[in-house]
């Protein structure tokens, strides 16, 4: 089923950059641009609240889950802004920061060069890891924000809080562009320059390697049970089920609609809907569940928009926020009465 | 069909060798383009209308272990985030530091998809500072430590001979022999003060198939070397008609074989059979090759091959390219 995105469209808003990032947290929404601007906006509404400019271009955003703060990761170091006072503070002004990621409300991990550096909510530094052996790419919270797993040259590393030597590092060669963990923290995975998927079971460090993808996997998240994971790399989007045993000797779901999948967004929940977009402006919704493994399925919703589509993601389970490169963000409701006899 | 990928200059030479000057120069030249340099060396560029950003260089091999997969990590990063900005470059300099190895620099342009779909390696310009170019060249290092300005020179589409002031001309012929030595290819390009005409360092096309081999290579055809030369360049010419399968097979084998060893390899053949002329250009072992235009009525067919590399033997690349003609013994 194809929509128009007016139809279904809560509001629509314009920034003059291209967004590179979405932020959701609390009642504001937060757009990265590659340029280096950032533009907060209120969710329920679509009312601008303010606008900020870094240096460099920004590689990633993330608001506390109350939105109380906002995390800005830039080509040229890192800030947070605060919303009570509108202050933007800058916690380090050079080398390349690619991620910022809350545990809860009060503390933000970012990948500051080859550095892990956690902050208070008001700017205060906690901890930092010492340097990696190559630039952190990405990173995630692990075993209930006690420690942070991230991506980089030559594998994955795990830091616990005030140590400064990783507490675990999972080797495997090559440049993994970024991470993703699973709810239960049984499985970490990878998505590869090399084209490829790596997998470890977290409790015997047992691998598997999911090869041969036709591009480098730059987008791979789990959904918020652990049981699916989805990735790019291909036109198809696959999703690997990780139930009991996990993936090995297993067929993906592909999900086939895109040509270049810019972003993915489980919807939060149990629900193991997928939020995709794509170069070809078109946002899809998936629901992998019901389909065969190995099988091409269909999107179970189609949104068109009017240009290229950077990134999306959801602001609760109905709501989506998607943006292209044009800068036009647009907000869909997804349960919409969708329009009788359209295909 | 016109190629509207942006063009990246590959920007090396020994420190003091007048890269900051000559970059400065570019940048402040009225052009009128929009350039995105991205510094290795901690500089103190800033200007107008260039953005400028700071890479630490970090090495990536690809899981295959191989030599020609070695990419430079921090370039792929960097590369990425220009090109999603909205406000197009109408150029992209890298500057690497005088220790840098160009290969993995000039890899990435080829083996990172993303990159290859909207940039286009332009050419790889190396800066040779006259007055310490030799000493440069002749360090003895210790085994199984590369000597930089080698690779540096070999590497280099085009050599700016700067500081050309400090020695005499003397001096200069020498040092253009014995960087011809080194690399048959290049245009020498010599300079003061890093005063260049910028058309012969910007859009150069060097890795462009339609014009490979577009000036004639300049060999020397003086033997006695004073001194070490691991690293040269061999040209074959040779009239004949090229077996394809044979080729590929040659081929094939010497760049697996000895991959490593060949930094540039450049070449114009004449495939049995075939109107138009066959164009290859590789590093290392990443070789791109096709069809090129058609061979002219009053032309020759002659096979034009070259290759830069660490300890080739002139005798066994030419007995094994004429054995791929037609009519050799199988």
């Amino acid at each position: 089923m194809t929509t128009t995105i007016a139809e279904s469209t809560i509001w629509q808003a314009t920034v003059d950059d291209v967004p590179v990032a979405l932020t959701v947290g609390g009642r504001l929404v937060a757009v990265a641009g590659a340029e280096g601007s950032c533009a907060v906006f209120d969710a329920t509404t679509g009312e601008h609240v303010t606008s900020l400019a870094v240096d460099g271009g920004l590689l990633d955003a993330a608001l506390s889950p109350d939105g109380a703060h906002l995390a800005l990761t830039s080509t040229a170091g890192y800030h947070v802004w605060h919303a009570r006072d509108t202050r933007l503070q800058t916690l380090r002004a050079h080398g390349w920061s690619a991620r910022a990621r809350w545990a809860g409300n009060d503390r933000v991990a970012v990948a500051a060069g080859r550095q892990i550096t956690v902050h208070a909510a008001d700017g205060a530094l906690l901890w930092q890891a010492g340097p990696a052996p190559s630039t952190i790419t990405d990173l995630t919270w692990v075993r209930q924000g006690r420690e942070i797993a991230v991506s980089a040259y030559n594998g994955v590393y795990r830091y616990a809080r005030h140590r400064t030597d990783p507490v675990s590092h999972l080797p495997y060669p090559g440049s993994h562009l970024v991470i993703a963990a699973s709810a239960n923290d049984r499985w970490i995975c990878t998505g590869n320059q090399d084209r490829s998927v790596h997998i470890w079971r977290t409790r015997d460090a047992k691998e598997l390697e999911m090869a041969g993808y036709p591009d480098k996997v730059t987008g791979l998240i789990f959904d918020d049970t652990g049981r699916w994971l989805a990735n790019n790399g291909a036109p198809d989007i696959t999703v690997w089920d990780f139930a009991g045993k996990g993936p090995a000797g297993t067929s993906p779901r592909m999900l086939r609609h895109h040509d270049a999948v810019t972003g993915l967004a489980w919807q939060p929940g149990t629900g193991a809907t997928l939020a995709s977009c794509a170069r070809d402006a078109t946002v899809a919704l998936w629901q992998p569940s019901t389909g065969a493994p190995g099988k091409p399925m269909k999107p179970a919703q189609r949104y068109d928009l009017d240009a290229p589509a950077t990134a999306v993601t959801w602001l609760d389970q109905r709501r989506l926020l998607t943006a292209t490169r044009t800068g036009t963000l647009s907000v869909i409701d997804t349960a919409a009465a969708r329009p009788k006899g359209a295909e | 069909m016109t190629d509207t990928r942006v063009p990246v200059t590959v920007l090396t030479g020994f420190l003091g060798s007048g890269k900051t000057t000559l970059l400065n120069r570019i940048l402040t030249e009225q052009h009128g383009m929009r350039i995105a340099v991205i510094e290795n060396e901690f500089g103190e560029i800033g200007i107008d209308d260039a953005l400028v950003l700071d890479a630490e260089e970090e090495i990536f091999e690809m899981n295959n272990g191989c030599i020609c997969c070695t990419v430079r990590g921090d370039l792929i990063r960097i590369l990425g985030a220009l090109m999603r900005r909205r406000d197009r470059f109408d150029r992209i300099l890298v500057e690497t530091t005088g220790l840098a190895d160009p290969a993995p620099v000039a890899q990435t342009f080829f083996v990172d998809d993303e990159i290859r779909e909207q940039l286009r390696l332009d050419a790889i310009v190396t800066l040779v500072d006259a007055k310490h170019i030799l000493t440069h060249l002749d360090e003895v290092k210790p085994d199984g430590v590369e000597n930089e300005a080698v690779e540096q020179v070999a590497f280099a589409d085009r050599l700016v001979l700067n500081k050309t002031d400090l020695v005499t001309d003397a001096d200069l012929v020498a040092i253009e022999a014995r960087l011809r030595e080194i690399n048959a290819l290049a245009e020498i390009v010599p300079a003061q003060y890093g005063k260049v005409d910028l058309e012969r360092i910007l859009d150069v096309g060097a890795f462009d198939l339609s014009r490979v081999l577009e000036t004639d290579p300049q060999f020397l055809t003086d033997t006695e070397h004073q001194h070490d030369v691991t690293v040269t360049s061999v040209g074959i010419a040779t009239p004949g008609e090229v077996d394809v399968d044979k080729l590929n097979t040659w081929l094939g084998e010497l760049l697996a074989t000895k991959g490593v060893d060949i930094f540039r390899s450049k070449g114009i053949l004449a495939l049995a059979g075939d109107a138009n002329q066959y164009v290859f250009q590789g590093v290392h072992m990443l070789f791109d090759g096709d069809e090129g235009r058609p061979w002219r009525d009053d032309e020759p067919r002659t096979n034009r091959l070259v290759f830069i590399g660490r300890n080739l033997d002139r005798a066994e690349l030419e007995a094994g390219f004429t054995a791929c003609l037609t009519g050799a013994p199988a």
